[in-house]
């Protein structure tokens, strides 16, 4: 099952270091990460990166790996802070596609890796192996980057295991913006990519932008009566009191044969680590409803 | 004209059936049908009765909620431009919540509605207050009040960055969305509305003295204060409570009452009753087609951006026939201001200032550590990251300030600036346009789509005010309408979550965080080849503000004259907005403080109000880094902190008042 996956993503890691500047090769001493996706990555490979965006909400967002209490926090990853990158002069700053805008800025302070993981209209489980692959490779964590590979595909199956009785279910994975409004996660999201891995259905077919779509209002979740519903932390306060009486959420099949439950927060748009987490958060509360209906 | 009423009150008619058909077309998809399959019957009926009726109620309630508080408001304060978005009541009340929700969630716990109605008498109280001792006049009101809801929104826009998902609450926040699922919203808003509509009746008769001059109202024993404060109070509640339960809703307020009057609604008895129905009508049918426009994946456009998007346009064409009540003209007021014979002297410390706010910003930082002062190898360092964004921003600083001289004297009209007329907002149209077509688009097809749109919008604005002989109070709120237009466009740009969004919302938050030294260059050249024939026209800026007819006997080619300055300054705004955003307000301080200073000659206040803009400009990106380092807040936004409360304390002082 998992070999045909690390077959590919050696192969993409050799064509993407084949491609890496020659003084990287020697595995960089002090790594600053922009992208969220590739900071969880970069610590799922042991390795402590320098400095790193927003540290503040990823403690609260991404909450898994656990974020070492040295990392200098770069501020905003819209607009880091490169007086204080400058500052702490890495060898090497990881990004993805999202901040390719900044690549001129980033690169006068140390060379710049990309890795992309969200692209629209593509699932991203596949982009995220790739990416800890090339990750693994540029930061000399070779082995650890295969092990973490085949590690998460692991997980998965056994976990898509679990949920054999469950095939097909329909699932909406959706954040709840306010009382009225949700955002549902598609096909090229990470949480669309890991319902279809475990052998569920993403209730939500209709085009998304840039993995989540646009708010829509909570009527549509009435679309397809048998599907469940994953809600993704966190839920805005003034929600979490008035949902109990919203008459439409009660009035949802889904609500009133309890095929409801509310997740930990995940990163929306994270690499293997977060992907991970989602399986196995994904599969507590689908194997819930398993044993109640 | 009574015909003209009866053909109006149809066309009213109509546009409700319309609103109504469009109802009955969702009550009739929504209907309970066996047929669908998996939805059984409760829930279609839960559906039909939770959504689709509370949010034809909640659009006929606000509607007409918003257009009886904006007739109140305009019928107190004599201000045909008065309504809960212009007077900063919303843009309070939305900031209020903000703050109640991340720093006192108990406080919105137990009512969201009086949250709201705090930060909105705070708004409108602060507008009031310093605008009391100019007898609230008109423009100086609506100026105020822009003021406040842009300080208020700026300030809701900072907290948002610097505390979460900003992307998902900006989506919702903009928008004022009317989507329901319960009849909580509609059974909030009605009770405001109800005891709205019965205290104007029974108060018909201060409220038409009040509408009189003060002189009048008090000889006919009215306690004027009392009563002004009392029924501001009562709109403000009203439209705090809309804003509470569905947002921002902009427009309805304002045109409801205009389009009252226009239907021939004379007496105030009569507009009370048209201007809530117009509202309600309004609302209801722009909601209907928000509606019948939007596709399974949502709505393309949430509905407040929509009424924006209709108001504009309707706004605009309303301005010509729009009665407003005489007041003294602004320019003659700003003709007295303080004239300085040594204008090179004042020039001097001005120049210093400017440096030494270019000294501290470069010198003085943080770093994980503290607060330090770079010197050394340090500096050096420092140098490569703080020299192009403080060069970029004293540029786009510099720019603007002389876009803004250009523009007041120009209409001769001290309260213009290349932001309230709407002409960075359509720098931004044209951009949008660009990015639209080709997303991948490079700075220099941007900046040509910015001139466009800048050019284009600035040239609509004069035109309209040239043939409709505007004065200074409709050129201003032509520009109102203008900018309520485009950012109603970029709204639904935003929306889709694109790409584009992105690159749109970076703009409109304008941050000199990327600068690099190219960016600068283009920037400085910019600045100087605008500037320099700037001043070598000066005489024209001198001759303009004295009006066409003294400028046509001293030999001005004024067509030649007006397009040139107009392309020039088209060229100044789109090239500065393209680095600090829309939404500064440079352009209209910087142009302040120089004629403060004394600086009256066109030449002298040119280079002052260019020195005055960059100095602002590069003190607002050195709190944007320092404010919550290491986060970095974008430097449009910190301008507009800066310059909103300045202005609103210029006004209140009463600056173009006495010399």
């Amino acid at each position: 099952m998992t070999t045909p996956i690390t077959r590919r993503c050696l192969l993409a890691s050799a064509l993407l270091s084949a491609a890496l500047p020659g003084r990287l090769r020697a595995a960089p001493q002090s790594v600053a990460v922009i992208d969220w996706g590739m900071l969880e990555t970069t610590l799922a490979l042991g390795v402590q990166p320098a400095a790193g965006t927003e540290l503040v909400q990823f403690r609260q967002l991404v909450v898994e790996p656990e974020l070492p209490e040295t990392i200098a926090d770069l501020g905003l990853r819209g607009t880091p802070n490169y007086e204080l990158l400058g500052l702490v002069a890495p060898d090497l700053i990881v990004i993805s596609n999202f901040y390719e805008y900044q690549r001129a800025a980033l690169e006068r302070v140390a060379p710049v890796l990309s890795l992309p993981v969200y692209e629209a209209g593509k699932p991203p489980y596949p982009l995220a192996e790739q990416a800890a692959v090339a990750l693994g490779d540029a930061l000399g964590r070779v082995q650890q980057a295969a092990a973490l590979v085949d590690d998460t595909a692991n997980f998965v199956a056994q976990c898509r295991e679990i949920l054999r009785p469950l095939a097909a279910r329909p699932v909406f994975v959706v954040n709840l913006g306010d009382s009225r409004h949700f955002r549902a996660f598609g096909a090229d999201s990470m949480a669309g990519d890991m319902l279809a891995r475990l052998g569920l259905a993403n209730a939500w077919t209709d085009p998304t932008s840039y993995s989540a779509a646009a708010p829509v209002g909570i009527e549509a979740l009435a679309r397809q009566p048998d599907a469940a519903i994953v809600v993704m932390a966190p839920l805005p306060p003034e929600v979490a009191r008035t949902l109990v009486d919203n008459a439409l959420w009660n009035a949802l099949p889904a609500v009133r044969q309890g095929r409801v439950a509310v997740i930990d927060p995940v990163n929306h748009f994270g690499g293997l680590p977060s992907a991970r987490r989602l399986a196995r958060l994904l599969t507590d509360a689908a194997s819930q409803w398993g044993r109640d209906g | 004209m009574a015909e003209r009423r009866t053909v109006l009150t149809m066309l009213w008619g109509l546009l409700a059936a319309a609103a109504l058909a469009l109802f009955a077309r969702q009550v009739a998809a929504a209907w309970p049908d066996p047929a669908v399959a998996g939805m059984d019957g409760d829930l279609q009926r839960v559906i039909l009765w939770y959504t689709v009726l509370p949010r034809a109620a909640v659009a006929i309630l606000a509607g007409a909620a918003l257009g009886l508080a904006g007739l109140l408001l305009q019928r107190v304060l004599r201000n045909p431009l008065a309504e809960p978005s212009t007077l900063g009541i919303s843009a309070g009340a939305q900031l209020a919540m903000a703050v109640a929700t991340l720093y006192a969630p108990a406080a919105m716990a137990w009512s969201q509605g009086a949250v709201a109605f705090a930060g909105g008498v705070l708004a409108v109280a602060i507008v009031m207050a310093l605008t009391w001792r100019r007898g609230l006049e008109p423009v100086s009101v609506v100026l105020a009040g822009m003021m406040v809801a842009l300080t208020c929104n700026a300030g809701s826009a900072a907290l948002i960055l610097a505390n979460g998902d900003y992307l998902f609450s900006l989506f919702i926040w903009g928008g004022g969305s009317l989507v329901q699922q319960s009849w909580s919203p509609a059974v909030a808003i009605a009770p405001p509305l109800c005891f709205g509509v019965v205290a104007a009746l029974l108060m018909l008769r201060p409220l038409s003295i009040l509408g009189l001059d003060d002189a009048s109202a008090k000889n006919l024993g009215l306690a004027l204060n009392a009563t002004r404060l009392l029924v501001v109070a009562l709109a403000v509640w009203i439209a705090t409570t809309v804003a509470a339960e569905v947002g921002v809703i902009g427009f309805v307020g304002l045109a409801a009452p205009a389009l009252a009057m226009l239907s021939g609604a004379r007496s105030l008895r009569q507009r009370l009753v048209a201007a809530p129905l117009i509202g309600a009508i309004l609302l209801w049918l722009t909601d209907g087609l928000v509606q019948l426009a939007a596709g399974q994946g949502g709505e393309r456009v949430p509905t407040g951006a929509a009424t924006a998007l209709l108001g504009g346009p309707l706004l605009l064409w309303l301005l010509p026939r729009l009665k407003m009540f005489e007041w003294p003209s602004l320019s003659r007021a700003a003709a007295t201001a303080r004239r300085s014979d040594t204008p090179g002297r004042v020039l001097l410390p001005v120049a210093i200032g400017t440096l030494t706010a270019a000294a501290v910003a470069l010198l003085v930082g943080q770093r994980p550590e503290g607060w330090f002062v770079a010197t050394g190898p340090l500096l050096s360092e420092l140098w490569e990251w703080r020299v192009p964004r403080l060069a970029l921003a004293a540029a786009a600083g510099g720019m603007l300030g002389a876009a803004g001289v250009v523009i007041q004297r120009m209409t001769g009209n001290p309260l213009a600036s290349p932001e309230v007329l709407g002409v960075g907002s359509g720098a931004g149209a044209g951009l949008t346009a660009v990015i639209l077509l080709d997303f991948t688009a490079g700075l220099g097809w941007q900046l040509a789509g910015s001139v466009a749109g800048a050019f284009l919008a600035l040239l609509a604005i004069l035109a309209t005010a040239a043939r409709s002989h505007f004065g200074p109070e409709r050129l201003l709120l032509a520009g109102v309408a203008m900018s309520a237009l485009f950012s109603a466009v970029f709204t639904a740009v935003i929306s889709l979550g694109n790409a584009q969004s992105y690159i749109l919302l970076r703009w409109l938050s304008g941050s000199t965080s990327g600068a690099t030294m190219p960016q600068v260059w283009m920037a400085v050249v910019l600045l100087a080849a605008t500037c320099l024939p700037l001043l070598a026209v000066s005489r024209w800026l001198d001759i303009l503000p004295l009006g066409t007819g003294t400028a046509r006997s001293l030999g001005l080619p004024l067509r030649c004259a007006r397009l040139v300055l107009v392309s020039l300054t088209a060229l100044i705004t789109a090239g500065a907005s393209m680095f600090v955003g829309p939404l500064s307000f440079i352009g209209l301080i910087a142009p302040h403080l120089a004629r403060l200073c004394g600086l009256a000659g066109a030449r002298h206040h040119l280079v002052g109000s260019i020195l005055f803009g960059a100095a602002v400009m590069m003190v607002s990106d050195w709190l944007a880094r320092m404010v919550a380092f290491p986060y970095q807040m974008p430097v449009g936004l910190f301008a507009s902190l800066i310059s909103g409360p300045y202005l609103v304390y210029l006004l209140g002082k009463g600056v173009s008042r006495h010399g």
